[in-house]
């Protein structure tokens, strides 16, 4: 038992406490900023001091959301609780079809956890993919996908520097409405929502401010996630460097190959081929990406100049230069670089488009029952996408051109079944039908697939 | 939007059996407790005191004076307000002022929406009320006995079950103010916090519902042992509250309706239904229409089958179905499709509907709540209000609980237990009665195998699933004997212990419905007073064997 009286145990405690705020003064005192009466400043504590330099303060990673830091100061310590109980509330509410509170969790998840990437990540794609899936109604189904890419903005919003943040975005407004089963529709409806009483005919400016293609509006998401990694210098961590820069450029393929999947081979088509092309080569084609030393960085473009001075004057020993061609190789397979460079090109190419159009137009004469016209317009198609394979041959392995060119060979020769014509010996890409018979066999499920679709 | 449970109809006559048979054997247990403990301690004069306690509480109730329950409910009500009870007011503007920045435009659906912000404002009263009757009801009394304040109540000329009505009275009254003007602000908070063009989803839906069975594929209605078929195909949902039925076969959901009133129908007779139909497509098919739904109504007895004009079924939407609207006449497709009037189809109350599916290899799912006929709206402020009382019964219940405990206990022990009591009655009820019975409460047709603590912890570490049958030992048979023990006393506890669940009627306001009379008011309203009755009686007599002195 102590022999201290009350009044000398208060002293001491209040020696205590005094000794206490020493460091807690050091460690937790707030900057203050420039001013007429503290022209100097003060940088703060060292607390301060380190989250100014890690760039860790809630200001400096995005907007501050006063809900979510009352929140998590509310909780004290009970954060980590009362995040596991919403998610498992999350998860049991998905399960029993509750989307009300569903998204209501979602919005309380995130209050408390609100720079944790992931958590955006799940959540947003779990609306757009898997929620929107639940509905049966196509317009119910573009409300959800709105719904995840207004989440993933959100994040955005509360984290600036989260690269990834961007990119998803881009993804979900590109590939999931570009390549849904619905893709139709939600093209439509990110152009026109289908909501009238809130938009009247026009986008919802959440999703589709400029009121744009949706791979354009991708396009431009993808060139932000690039610009805030070189803005901050920081790393994202969704795939390798140079397979994520490419991403503007695949948006505006995707663009320009969707036009012709909706019949456009117009200017426009071809205007947006080149844009592609211009994007590819002379952006994306002409940034430095790492490689293992002794190379460090290689490009993958090189304009004729830059090349014979790279031979001529950095590489001098056959080595090295095998090293660089064997890195600026590997990316290119990689990315497939020279496959989008070569087919933008010609893509943007009026015979091509040509070629493109008269097959288009052939199979839909063939779901219209004209098979003599459809029997025509094939053949000038097959004739002239054969002509241009053979002036850029790098083509004619790739997937998409030989699913292209077998698909019009199997409508022609249904045509010319029906019409009961033999086949001839000799007609356009003959070669390519004879080289794939495994690839035109499993090609026969989609023809068949787009005519039971078009009844 | 259907509700995620059926509203159980309420059996006066049974459960007050029941409820009679439980009480009788608590009694009789109590009793023989009582005068086992009696012996053990006084000896053959034990049993005496017993009867002389009990003679003497029985002409104590009889002369309860409610001049001076009231008196003593002013007093407790004076006392509370000294507390500072009202503090939680503040908790709650809080709450309110600074509700819209979490819950501002989290969904634009209005439905959604709407259903957020009930839910809100209703979970939000139910647990800043609940903690307040608690703690008040927790420490009134041992707080007084430990501030000898009782002792001047004590020796004043009362009873000491007047002091515990009094009490429960005085309480009951602070928090049901409390609750008065929270609801209220609550009503308020939500039409002001809504935009307008979502304030019309502000409805308070009334429901006449059906017994649901199914035919199958084949046009079979019973299974092979001869069994109504009480579901229909599960196509791999995880969540199996709805069953499904394939479209273009003979597959069918049968709802009977009975007791109707058709002038109590829409606009004095017009037949309004309003499904929730789930969508399971096999197969994409045209994405831009929904799959097709027909009713058929049916009278079995004068064998008329009206058809009616198939409609789209708009998945998690409330698909309103007006059949003058839709069917210009009605046609008896088993009688030359000669034409009909409803009243001949709905005889005595009764009718039959037959619901389809007609998009071929697509399939429908539903529940029973998933139809119903549905009569004009009430208010919404009715129905929220109603959700109201229903809390109020159970911080009835709550305070009557606490005031109990704190006859006997301490005040963090009585606490501690009302607080243990509520938050099983809250949350493990289902789970208590899914043990006992094998079946879950949503759906009776899955059985749950293993629930006994013997039969699991010789399972587990052998690695063996429920489902593997044990061989017939000595061992084993002792195993089962005492797990049936032991799920016997937890059938007990769980009648012991009030289903706290079924007072919060949040799921009905918030999907739009009214809350129902006979479903959701009537058997909470039966509850809390065949609890309270008990407990106050305990109360009284725990107060009155308690030694004050003895702090």
């Amino acid at each position: 038992m102590s022999n201290l009286t009350s009044l000398q145990r208060k002293l001491i405690y209040l020696g205590g406490i005094v000794l206490l705020l020493i460091p807690i003064t050091w460690l937790g005192l707030p900057p203050e900023p420039k001013s007429a009466k503290n022209v100097e400043g003060s940088p703060g504590g060292k607390l301060a001091q380190e989250r100014l330099r890690g760039g860790l303060g809630e200001s400096d990673l995005g907007n501050v959301d006063p809900a979510s830091s009352t929140m998590n100061l509310l909780l004290l310590g009970f954060r980590g609780v009362a995040t596991s109980r919403l998610w498992m509330n999350a998860i049991e509410q998905q399960r029993n079809k509750d989307w009300a509170a569903l998204r209501d969790s979602t919005e309380s998840i995130i209050l408390l956890q609100p720079h944790f990437l992931k958590v955006w990540y799940f959540q947003g794609w779990n609306l757009a993919y898997n929620v929107s899936a639940e509905w049966d109604a196509v317009a119910d189904r573009w409300y959800w996908v709105k719904e995840g890419i207004k989440f993933f903005k959100k994040g955005r919003d509360r984290n600036e520097k989260y690269a990834e943040l961007y990119w998803y975005i881009g993804d979900t407004t590109g590939k999931k409405i570009g390549r849904s089963d619905e893709w139709k529709q939600f093209r439509r409806y990110f152009r026109a929502d289908p909501d009238v009483a809130r938009f009247n005919g026009r986008p919802d400016p959440d999703v589709n401010p400029k009121g744009i293609d949706n791979y354009k509006e991708a396009r431009d998401w993808f060139q932000r996630a690039n610009d805030t990694v070189d803005r901050y210098k920081i790393e994202q961590h969704i795939m390798a460097r140079y397979l994520f820069r490419a991403y503007p450029g695949r948006a505006l393929f995707d663009f320009a190959a969707t036009l012709q999947r909706e019949g456009t081979f117009d200017e426009v088509g071809r205007a947006a081929w080149a844009e592609g092309f211009e994007v590819w080569t002379t952006k994306y084609g002409t940034e430095e990406f790492e490689c293992p030393p002794p190379v460090n960085k290689v490009k993958l473009e090189l304009s004729s100049e830059e090349f014979k001075r790279l031979l001529t004057e950095d590489l001098k020993e056959p080595e090295e230069r095998n090293r660089v061609t064997f890195w600026v190789g590997r990316y290119q397979d990689t990315t497939n670089y020279r496959f989008w460079r070569t087919k933008s090109q010609i893509e943007s190419e009026l015979q091509m488009s040509e070629a493109h159009r008269a097959m288009y137009e052939a199979e839909q004469a063939f779901h219209k029952a004209d098979t003599a016209r459809a029997i025509e317009l094939y053949l000038v198609g097959m004739t002239k996408y054969e002509k241009l394979l053979n002036e850029y041959p790098e083509l004619k392995e790739e997937d998409e051109t030989i699913d292209e060119g077998l698909l019009a060979q199997l409508g022609w020769r249904e045509c010319m079944d029906l019409e009961e014509t033999p086949i001839p010996d000799e007609y356009p890409l003959k070669e390519m039908w004879e080289t794939h018979p495994q690839k035109r066999e499993f090609l026969k499920d989609e023809f068949n697939r787009r005519r039971r679709a078009k009844r | 939007m259907s509700l995620t449970f059926f509203p159980k109809p309420f059996d006066l006559g049974a459960d007050l059996r029941h409820w009679a048979i439980v009480m009788v054997v608590i009694v009789v247990v109590s009793f023989l407790t009582a005068i086992v403990t009696s012996i053990l301690a006084l000896g053959f004069a034990g049993p005496l005191q017993v009867l002389a306690h009990m003679i003497e509480g029985f002409k104590d109730l009889l002369g309860t004076s409610p001049r001076r329950c009231l008196a003593l409910t002013q007093l407790t009500f004076r006392e509370a307000l000294r507390r500072k009870t009202l503090w939680v007011f503040a908790v709650f503007a809080l709450l309110f002022l600074f509700a819209g920045w979490f819950m501002s435009d989290v969904t634009a659906d209005s439905q959604l929406q709407v259903k957020n912000y009930v839910s809100f404002v209703l979970r939000t009263i139910s647990w800043l009320i609940l903690p307040v009757a608690l703690l008040l009801a927790c420490w009134g009394l041992p707080e007084d006995i430990k501030a000898r304040s009782l002792h001047t109540v004590v020796t004043k000329p009362v009873r000491r079950h007047e002091i515990v009505i009094g009490r429960i009275l005085g309480y009951s009254a602070i928090a049901g103010l409390v609750l008065a003007v929270m609801s209220v602000i609550g009503i308020l908070w939500i039409n002001r916090q809504l935009p307008d063009d979502m304030r019309s989803q502000l409805i308070a839906r009334v429901p006449v519902y059906g017994d649901i069975r199914f035919v199958d594929n084949d046009g079979n209605d019973k299974d092979n042992q001869g069994n109504v078929l009480t579901a229909g195909i599960n196509v791999g949902d995880e969540d199996m509250f709805r069953s499904f039925i394939e479209g273009n076969t003979k597959a069918s959901a049968i709802w009977e309706f009975s007791k109707l009133e058709p002038k109590r129908f829409d606009d004095g007779g017009r037949l309004k239904f309003e499904s929730s139909f789930q969508s399971f497509r096999t197969y994409k098919g045209n994405i831009e229409r929904q799959l097709m739904c027909q009713y058929t109504l049916v009278n079995p007895a004068k064998k008329i089958r009206v058809q009616l004009k198939p409609f789209e079924v708009h998945e998690f939407r409330r698909n309103v179905y007006d059949v003058a609207e839709q069917n210009k006449t009605l046609e008896d497709v088993n009688h030359n499709n000669e034409p009909v009037d409803l009243s001949a189809v709905i005889e005595e109350g009764t009718l039959q509907v037959e619901v389809r599916c007609l998009s071929s290899a697509q399939f429908l799912g539903m529940a029973r709540p998933d139809l119903f006929i549905r009569l004009p709206d009430h208010s919404f402020a009715v129905s929220y209000f109603k959700s109201i009382v229903n809390i109020g019964l159970m911080m009835v219940m709550v305070v009557v609980l606490g005031v109990m405990s704190g006859c006997f206990a301490k005040g963090p022990v009585a606490t501690m237990l009302t607080a243990f009591v509520i938050l099983v009655g809250l949350t493990a009820h289902d789970f208590m009665k899914t043990l006992v019975t094998g079946k879950v409460a949503y759906n009776p047709t899955i059985t749950v195998q293993g629930t006994g603590v013997m039969d699991s912890l010789y399972r587990i570490p052998k690695h063996m699933t429920p489902g593997v049958e044990l061989d017939d030992s000595f061992g084993v048979r002792m195993m089962k004997t005492f797990d049936n023990i032991e799920l016997n006393g937890l059938w007990a506890i769980q009648h012991v212990i009030p289903d706290f669940a079924s007072y919060d009627t949040s799921e009905y306001v918030a999907n739009a419905f009214d809350v129902p009379w006979a479903a959701a008011m009537l058997p909470n309203l039966l509850a809390t007073l065949g609890y309270c009755f008990p407990w106050i009686i305990v109360g009284y007599f725990s107060l009155r064997l308690r030694e004050l002195e003895a702090k």
